[in-house]
């Protein structure tokens, strides 16, 4: 108990770094892009729960607001790009986090959604500009911002020993609406992007040439949105099955108590 | 004497799950020349069956008599069903069989690979007819190995394998046999010099994994299971032995490392870096159980590659 506190105190100051980017961040979609402030320690350590709570309300505030401001959601992208990019590319280090064993995730899954995650946002909506007023975007922007505020609170609080009943509940039931919310996001996003890969031949190269080799981003493309159809149901019941054991698990240990 | 006689004690054996260390068999009065398929269950093949004596330990072999085991007058043992399994050398034929009558496809250029109006043609590049005879020498020798040469110390592996296997291989042999047989191919920058470069480093390369394959051969008596030490023979291939554990490994790596120069296409780069993370992969888990076996292991030995890796 009193090492599982040290830890959480002396990786606290990760946090704290958060929380002041917050503040700068969320100016509303007046500011251009290259106006917002960087993260200046990307590297401090601390725990995931603690330091990355602090910037999925980043964009979350920064959606709010940016809505409030414009009446509208089409610049919304705009918006909340920079700390997007900035924390979900961050969140690579969680793989490593699995795979030395300070986060009791599963390597393997972690490493698909981050990477499924990375992909999205710099492959398919940074890449492709014409996609950024979709309302695709905001789709599985919302549906990621949420699930990561309730997964982040749930490790903070299981770090700390002190998990309330209601955020255990949270992250293994909302997922049931959150997934196929980012999932839609997702899928409709890949597909806008489609037409504008081809026209562009982005990402593609072609014989001949001297490393014989091809590549074409558009079927690319097309071959992920269908890995969707096996990948997908797996995931979504593994979450499923957890939410069965892990809820039930709780409720027997209500009784006896 | 006192001390009970090894040789004529009979046991009792117990045979348990090593999962749910529920019992499943009690046989009593077992003579202690009986061997472990004795004890395996008639209903699935006993290749499928695995019989150990810790729960997560390996697994005892069909010939382990219970004289040399160390256990007691009373043997617990754990099986475990090893689920459906399958010949070592059918997989190996059939995932060798594959490249070699695919690769075929498509430097023959059958239909619907390429536009219509190629089919049934033949490539003007030299280097591509050559790339042919490599690839498929090399599946060839591989096939004839597997029939003639190899020794397997298990029999068997699970089945799934034969298809991941068989995707791998398969797969790998189509994409690179599309470009390099592609009306589109270019041929290498530096040209003839090239491959003729490439080729010597290839040949050198499957004459030194086949004579690795032959030494470790002649290391195991015909039907025996026995394990030693190998050690460089008068073959100069065999020399690399000296600064290796898997000299075969090595070998094959160059082979791959020469096909790439010679066709000069990205994926057969892809496909040797993939063999070779794997083959190292393999390499370290045979040079570290090596080190278990044998006290005097060669300290000069890297796995794969000379003082490297």
């Amino acid at each position: 108990m009193a090492a599982a506190a040290a830890t959480a105190a002396a990786k606290g100051n990760g946090g704290g770094g958060g929380r002041a980017g917050a503040g700068d961040a969320v100016r509303g979609p007046g500011r251009r892009p290259d106006d917002l402030p960087r993260e200046a320690h990307p590297g401090r350590p601390g725990s995931d729960g603690e330091r990355r709570q602090p910037r999925w309300l980043v964009i979350a505030v920064g959606l709010v607001r940016a809505y409030l401001a414009k009446g509208s959601y089409h610049s919304l992208y705009y918006s909340i790009e920079k700390p997007l990019k900035f924390f979900q590319t961050g969140a690579l280090l969680e793989i490593l986090h699995c795979a030395i064993g300070i986060v009791p995730s599963s390597v393997v899954l972690t490493s698909f959604q981050v990477m499924s995650r990375v992909f999205l946002i710099w492959a398919v909506t940074h890449s492709v500009k014409e996609v950024q007023s979709e309302d695709s975007v905001l789709l599985f922007v919302i549906a990621w911002t949420i699930t990561e505020i309730i997964r982040y609170s749930f490790y903070t609080f299981s770090l700390l020993n002190h998990l309330p009943y209601l955020i255990k509940w949270a992250r293994y039931t909302l997922f049931i609406v959150l997934y196929p919310m980012g999932v839609s996001g997702e899928l409709l996003t890949i597909y806008a992007a489609l037409p504008f890969v081809r026209q562009a031949g982005l990402y593609s190269i072609s014989l001949p040439n001297k490393y014989n080799f091809s590549f074409d981003y558009h079927a690319f493309l097309i071959l992920i949105m269908i890995s969707y159809i096996p990948i997908f149901p797996q995931l979504y019941f593994h979450m499923i099955h957890q939410r069965r054991k892990i809820l039930s698990h709780t409720e027997e240990h209500k009784k006896f108590e | 004497s006192k001390h009970p006689d090894p040789l004529h004690t009979l046991r009792e054996v117990e045979i348990l799950d090593a999962k749910t260390r529920e019992k499943l068999c009690f046989l009593d009065k077992v003579g202690p020349e009986h061997g472990l398929h004795w004890a395996k269950d008639p209903q699935w093949y006993p290749a499928r069956q695995s019989l150990r004596l810790d729960p997560k330990g390996k697994s005892l072999k069909d010939e382990d008599v219970l004289q040399k085991l160390p256990v007691g007058t009373t043997a617990t043992l754990y099986f475990r069903d090893l689920g459906a399994q399958i010949s070592w050398v059918t997989v190996f034929l059939t995932e060798y069989a594959g490249p070699l009558f695919i690769y075929l496809l498509f430097y023959f250029r059958v239909p619907f690979i390429y536009g219509h109006k190629y089919d049934f043609t033949s490539s003007r590049h030299t280097v591509v007819h050559l790339a042919c005879i490599c690839h498929s020498f090399h599946y060839v020798k591989r096939l004839l190995e597997t029939l003639f040469v190899h020794r397997f110390s298990h029999g068997t592996m699970p089945l799934r394998n034969i298809f991941k296997n068989c995707t791998y291989y398969w797969g790998f042999a189509a994409w690179m046999a599309y470009y390099i047989n592609h009306p589109l191919y270019t041929p290498p920058t530096y040209g003839a010099q090239q491959v003729k470069l490439a080729l010597a480093i290839f040949v050198i390369c499957q004459l030194g994994n086949f004579s690795i394959h032959m030494a470790l051969r002649d290391l195991r008596p015909a039907g025996s299971k026995t394990r030693k030490i190998p050690y460089p023979t008068k073959n100069p291939f065999t020399w690399l032995f000296l600064l290796v554990s898997c000299p075969n490994y090595t070998y094959e790596v160059g082979s791959w490392i020469g096909f790439a120069i010679m066709t000069q296409c990205l994926p057969v780069a892809l496909f040797s870096l993939v063999g070779f993370t794997q083959m190292t992969i393999w390499a370290k888990g045979k040079h570290r159980s090596y080190l278990k076996e044998f006290r005097d292991y060669p300290p000069l030995r890297m796995p794969i590659i000379p003082f490297l890796l």
